[in-house]
């Protein structure tokens, strides 16, 4: 039997994107590197926003 | 001597005299291959195992699209496929990266050597644990640290494996690896890789310029990329090591 930990837990820090040479470079949360494309790094930020979106009406319905 | 740096700087595994002339006694053959040449396919039959002399080597698995990840460097001094011994196969290819000299040891050599020397048996086995070792602290690399931590922590891990081998100062040493190959080992674009060198070039913890890798505070890299070389099980940890341990905070 393992020790008992936590295990992973949803992050509540944000990962850091920047922008260079005409890519966008995605660093954390936690062990997350990714590059992409500007028009693939847009569509991923849109997809956060949207499931973040859904995800807080779901805290919502389950908080009442 | 082709078996110089095997096992060299391993706690309670460095080979005598007679192992030494043992493992001398059973090369089959030695050979110089070119750069980014396969030398053994997954699932192919062995009949052989690889001392590595000089050069740098690589396991790797490709994707479906036929994007590497590579799994496993080899540097001078690692016997890096004695797993075929016993397994027969192996489940990755494995090729040069660099121009390597290689001395092969026909399996039937190994298994005389494990009938009649237990003690170098046990060495050789501890060989292969050392491999699985390094191979956890990959897992621990790729699923646990950041961009800049994954390339500190591969860096200082192949400054203390070529420490024990002979072939770095602690802070200096030669790695022919291209931006493309440091992508493949810590699953980063070749743009992101380069971005964190020119960032560890910055904050004046490492450069990586002409093939020639120079550390100039080895415990503060260790400590950016969480590197801890227990791992290594190196007989004597170096004093540019000494006060490197990853901690938890």
């Amino acid at each position: 039997m393992t020790p008992d930990t936590a295990g992973p837990q949803p992050e509540t820090e944000p990962g850091i994107a920047t922008a260079e040479g005409g890519l966008v470079f995605l660093e954390g949360p936690d062990g997350v590197a990714a590059t992409m494309t500007a028009d693939a790094a847009a569509r991923t930020g849109q997809n956060l926003i949207d499931a973040a979106a859904v995800a807080a009406t779901q805290r919502a319905s389950d908080e009442d | 001597m082709f078996t110089e740096r095997f096992l060299r700087d391993k706690r309670g595994a460095s080979l005598t005299a007679e192992e030494r002339a043992r493992i001398e006694g059973a090369i089959g053959e030695v050979k110089t291959i070119a750069p980014r040449k396969i030398i053994a396919r997954a699932g192919e039959p062995l009949h052989q195992s690889t001392l590595l002399i000089e050069g740098v080597m690589s396991r790797y698995l490709d994707d479906r699209q036929g994007l590497r990840q590579l799994v496993a460097i080899h540097l001078p001094g690692d016997f890096l496929d004695l797993h075929a011994f016993p397994l027969k196969v192996l489940d990755h290819d494995v090729a040069t990266l660099t121009s390597a000299t290689v001395a092969t040891i026909p399996h039937a050599e190994l298994e005389a050597i494990t009938q009649d020397m237990p003690e170098l048996t046990r060495k050789l086995w501890f060989a292969t644990l050392l491999d699985a070792a390094i191979h956890r602290a990959w897992l621990f690399r790729l699923g646990r640290l950041d961009a800049t931590g994954r390339i500190a922590h591969f860096l200082c891990e192949t400054n203390a494996r070529l420490f024990s081998a002979g072939l770095s100062d602690g802070r200096r040493f030669a790695l022919a690896l291209t931006q493309a190959d440091l992508a493949e080992i810590c699953g980063l674009t070749t743009v992101h890789v380069n971005r964190v060198m020119r960032q560890l070039r910055e904050e004046g913890l490492c450069s990586f310029r002409a093939s020639l890798v120079e550390i100039p505070d080895p415990v503060a890299l260790a400590a950016r990329g969480e590197f801890d070389p227990a791992y290594l099980y190196m007989e004597t940890i170096p004093d540019f090591l000494s006060n490197v341990k990853r901690s938890r905070s």
